[in-house]
């Protein structure tokens, strides 16, 4: 006798444009139930969308989940890095699991494609950034295949009307933050991250370009690697591309990727948003298909 | 008599010209004759500004650290000025050491439609007392009363002055008159321009910005720049007298600045290739020549037509990345034989 | 502790009140709540009823209503402290209840940071216009309201005319353009005015709406890009003070403890349906304001004019015309700008030091 597939329940804190984007990437998982979507105010376009979907919303931030701890079993939080690190301390009181898509970067580093059962015995999961989650699943191959590798450097370039206020306001923060990771899972010491906003129109899609500096570099391993890497992340971000394999140019491995959104909220060039809500959904299933997860709430 | 306001960045644009290898010796030897020319601004570090050094537009032979320290010894009456672009550089890797060397003045740069991501570093400068001027480069790429907003944001934030870069030396001199007099007209702070020579009319465009309003005004030593180069100080400075300005730069130390700089900055004074020209007329990028040309060997594909599909895409500062994935395109083509 | 800082404060507060106790006689007893409250002015005036409490027991309670992210901000945690003080947290857009004690109401949640305005515009509009519609819907509700006052802005007229010594509350003469994003915050704080006189005109509510001009005070954020703060932060970090342009604009600033003593008494006795101005009418060149300000400091810190245009520099005035407030109120100015000016210094300079 098979039990049905319970679904885990899942609360957005959030109600912006990603905590909105990611609700609808909740609506096509098989493993996740949106059961709460929580902003601080119900003029949000969000909000209006998700009440208008039959999701229970509330308007009381992390309150809503404090007054009904057992609504959800994990949380995305998209707030802010400030809000993430308030929200923290209660909702692992509350043996909440979060995926922290803020840059909090309180919780384990989190790239699907490369650690995803590491992760699995964290709490809070800190999804990083866009360009991180770009650009990780290969400059960590990098690492592998050339340890000695000298100096990583990521450039993406998203389309200006991808990058909201909050964005732009914190672009100090997206570079130390990618660069802090870059290192971290490539085991290179010297990273750089660069991003430029393309005011372009019609808007281009998230690119990343991945440089490093290797004595020869062995470029069929790196293929070889680089193919595999991008075959695992499109199973969780189906808009993930190689546009240029890697390449050795001027004394330097060039590799490109770009990012098209899936447009379940935002348009599809918002590249950038789609691929770190996918990990973070990633994320999210891993722990519902996961039975030592399935004990930790029983 | 009308005062300008000299800004001399040929320790810093020039930079694009050698490819990020400025040495010690040369920017102390430059710095020295610019101060004696009494240059009221010396601009210096990675031709795309602080924390640029990078394998996307250039590893810097010196850490702007010590370009800094060398430029800041032989500085004595001409301040110290540097350049950054939020993206590449961050106010805690780069911009707070930077200061703690002692730098007087800080320009912070957008795309001309991105100001909002320079409110943190323009606050920060002017918190650390310092002067601070926002640059909207790529100007030719917006209208005017676009670049009134993205100005007012900078002033907002603190700018005590908004500079046009003409990065593409794209811009006609009733252009920059029209763009330069909308602003002078609505904002309550000094307004520059910052030329470069890909048409042949940085002079003439910095003259037309000055007699609309602009009070500050970007020229290098032999117009030493990438590409076709930049406004060529030395003769601004004396076109400028002949107009009636008062730059409070000696004319005979400018030219022998302008002779350190032949004999000892530049290879060869920026000629407008065609490369250039193109640029120029695509409204690309003038940093972009140099990776063009190179890239345009290695596929062996016509480097104009690599400008002319960058300008097409609107390619902005710092994506030379696109340079190499067009011309592994215009290849493929060519290999298929298709005549396009 | 915050006593040396706060000392100012207090004095401030009693020099205020002296002589003019009686004349807010109308808080007594009374639960005052403001949107917006943990800024400038909800602060100010808080520190002045925390006053009226503990030395002329007028048990007046306050509730200060702010967004999470404005209540972070918050500059007087001990005043958090107190009885008589509570707060609720609440982003104005959404207000849908008041507490029903409420008797008094100041609405002032909006931001006056113009760089907000620049990168942010449709953020500023929100909070103003559907800040302003929520919070007067609820307020329409409250059984018990006395009076309500709307906290407008200066910038609703536009610019001033340099023809034109001060602008009254019927100035027409300033000009406005719409259609441009850079009119958000004072388009915005337009339309407010006209929701309070919809609101007025349907639900009879007893409001009353004032226009405030310029302040500056002990709890001001230094970091604020409007000259005066730009021209005391330069001077407390040594200077020069730099002054954009040629430094010929007028202005004029009236002391907090004033600006919070007039919000008071305007709620209280100001005729419903009426607009009234608040700042001082004593305009002053910016160039005199900040060697006023450089002479402040044990050595005098020099002045630059930066921006100069042969000359021809930009100049603008914004100087209110207060008969109205002084006519039909009694109102005056306590404290002259030099005072103000060295108080608000010596503040900041004390809490700084206490923070090191």
């Amino acid at each position: 006798m098979t039990q049905p597939v319970s679904k885990l329940k899942v609360a957005i804190l959030g109600s912006g444009n990603i905590g909105t984007d990611l609700l609808l990437k909740t609506l096509r998982s098989a493993y996740l139930d949106c059961t709460l979507f929580i902003g601080r105010n119900f003029n949000s376009p969000g909000i209006a969308k998700a009440s208008g979907m039959g999701i229970r919303i509330s308007d009381r931030s992390i309150d809503a989940i404090i007054n009904d701890p057992s609504g959800c079993d994990l949380v995305f939080d998209c707030t802010s890095a400030a809000d993430a690190k308030r929200h923290w301390p209660i909702l692992q009181q509350l043996g909440k699991i979060v995926v922290d898509l803020t840059p909090a970067k309180i919780g384990k580093m989190c790239i699907p494609a490369v650690n995803l059962h590491d992760c699995l015995g964290s709490q809070n999961l800190n999804m990083i950034t866009c360009g991180g989650q770009a650009s990780i699943p290969l400059t960590h191959q990098i690492g592998i295949i050339h340890p000695n590798a000298q100096y990583m450097e990521i450039v993406s370039s998203i389309a200006s009307r991808s990058a909201g206020p909050a964005t732009r306001l914190n672009i100090d923060e997206y570079v130390e933050t990618t660069e802090g990771a870059i290192q971290s899972f490539s085991g290179c010491r010297k990273a750089k991250a660069i991003l430029i906003l393309n005011p372009a129109t019609p808007c281009i899609d998230m690119q990343t370009t991945i440089f490093a500096k290797i004595d020869n570099p062995d470029m069929e391993k790196l293929t070889v690697a680089v193919n595999d890497a991008v075959a695992k992340v499109q199973k969780y971000v189906p808009g993930y591309h190689l546009i240029l394999p890697p390449t050795r140019e001027g004394g330097r491995v060039v590799i490109m990727v770009k990012v098209q959104g899936r447009g379940d909220y935002l348009p599809a060039f918002a590249g950038n948003l789609d691929i770190i809500n996918c990990a973070a959904i990633a994320a999210a299933e891993a722990f519902a298909q996961s039975p030592r997860k399935m004990k930790q709430h029983r | 008599m009308k005062k300008i306001l000299i800004s001399d960045p040929t320790l810093r644009d020039g930079n694009h010209a050698v490819k990020q290898q400025l040495t010690l010796e040369q920017v102390a030897a430059y710095a020295a004759s610019a101060n004696a020319a009494g240059v009221p601004i010396v601009e210096v570090g990675h031709g795309n500004g602080l924390g640029a050094s990078s394998l996307q537009v250039g590893m810097s032979l010196l850490e702007d650290g010590a370009m800094l320290k060398a430029a800041r010894e032989n500085l004595t009456t001409s301040k110290l000025g540097i350049f950054l672009i939020p993206g590449f550089a961050t106010i805690n890797k780069d911009l707070r050491p930077a200061l703690d060397l002692g730098v007087d003045v800080v320009r912070v740069a957008s795309h001309c439609t991105e100001a909002d991501t320079t409110q943190r570093h323009i606050g920060f400068a002017r918190e650390c007392g310092k002067e601070v001027y926002g640059v909207l480069m790529m100007s030719h790429m917006a209208q005017a009363d676009i670049l009134l907003q993205e100005c007012r944001k900078m002033e907002s934030y603190g700018a005590e002055g908004v500079i046009l870069m003409d990065s593409a030396g794209a811009s006609l001199p009733f252009e920059v008159s029209e763009k330069v007099k909308s602003l002078v007209d609505h904002l309550n702070i000094a307004v520059g321009y910052h030329a470069h020579n890909n048409l042949g009319l940085a002079v003439a465009n910095s003259i037309a910005a000055a007699q609309a309003g602009a009070v500050i005004l970007d020229g290098t030593a032999c117009g030493f720049g990438a590409g076709a180069g930049n406004t060529p100080l030395e003769i601004l400075v004396a076109v400028l007298a002949k107009y009636g300005y008062n730059t409070g730069i000696d004319l005979y130390k400018m030219l022998d600045a302008a002779d350190v700089a032949r004999a000892k900055l530049v290879e060869r004074t920026p000629v407008i290739s065609s490369a250039s020209l193109v640029s120029g007329l695509a409204g690309v990028f003038s940093a972009f020549s140099t990776p063009v040309e190179r890239v345009a060997r290695e596929y062996n594909v016509d480097p104009r037509d690599i400008l002319f599909e960058l300008g097409r895409r609107k390619a902005v500062a710092g994506q030379e990345d696109k340079i190499v994935e067009i011309a592994d395109e215009l290849a493929r083509k060519k290999s298929r034989g298709t005549p396009e | 502790m915050k006593n040396s800082a706060h000392q100012i404060i207090e004095q401030d507060c009693e020099q205020v009140l002296t002589g003019s106790v009686e004349q807010l006689g109308g808080m007594r007893g009374e639960t005052l709540l403001i949107t917006g409250g943990t800024g400038f002015v909800g602060t100010w005036i808080t520190e002045l009823i925390a006053h009226l409490n503990d030395h002329y027991q007028f048990g007046t309670r306050v509730k200060l209503l702010s967004s999470q992210e404005s209540n972070s901000r918050f500059m007087a945690p001990h005043l958090g402290v107190r009885k008589d003080v509570e707060f609720i947290r609440q982003d104005v857009r959404t207000i849908a209840d008041l507490p029903v004690d409420v008797t008094l109401l100041i609405h002032a949640a909006a931001s006056p940071d113009t760089r907000l305005h620049a990168s942010d515009p449709l953020r500023t509009i929100r909070v103003i216009t559907q800040g302003t519609d929520a919070a007067l819907a609820a307020a329409a509700r409250l059984p018990r309201l006395k009076r309500t006052m709307n906290v407008s802005s200066a910038l609703i007229y536009g610019a001033q005319s340099w023809e034109v010594n001060a602008m009254s509350e019927t100035y027409s003469g300033g000009l406005l353009d719409c259609s441009s994003m850079l009119s958000s915050y004072a388009e915005a704080k337009r339309v407010g005015e006209t929701l309070v006189a919809a609101y007025r005109n349907e639900h009879r509510l007893p409001i009353v709406n004032i226009r405030p001009f310029a302040f500056i005070g002990p709890y001001q954020r230094l970091d604020r890009p409007w000259a005066i703060n730009n021209f005391m932060r330069d001077g407390l970090l040594g200077g020069p003070i730099r002054i954009l342009g040629d430094g010929e604009t007028v202005r004029s600033y009236m002391y907090a403890s004033d600006m919070a003593f007039w919000f008071l008494r305007i709620l209280l006795d100001g005729v419903a349906g009426r607009s009234f101005n608040v700042g001082s009418p004593v305009g002053i060149r910016l160039k005199d304001l900040a060697e006023q300000i450089g002479g402040c400091f044990p050595v005098p810190i020099p002045v630059e004019c930066r921006g100069l245009i042969d000359g021809k520099g930009k100049r603008s005035k914004m100087i209110p015309d207060v008969g109205v407030a002084e006519t039909l109120l009694g109102l005056s100015i306590k404290v002259d700008l030099e005072t103000a000016i060295q108080r608000t210094l010596l503040w900041n300079q004390k809490q700084s030091g206490k923070n090191e």
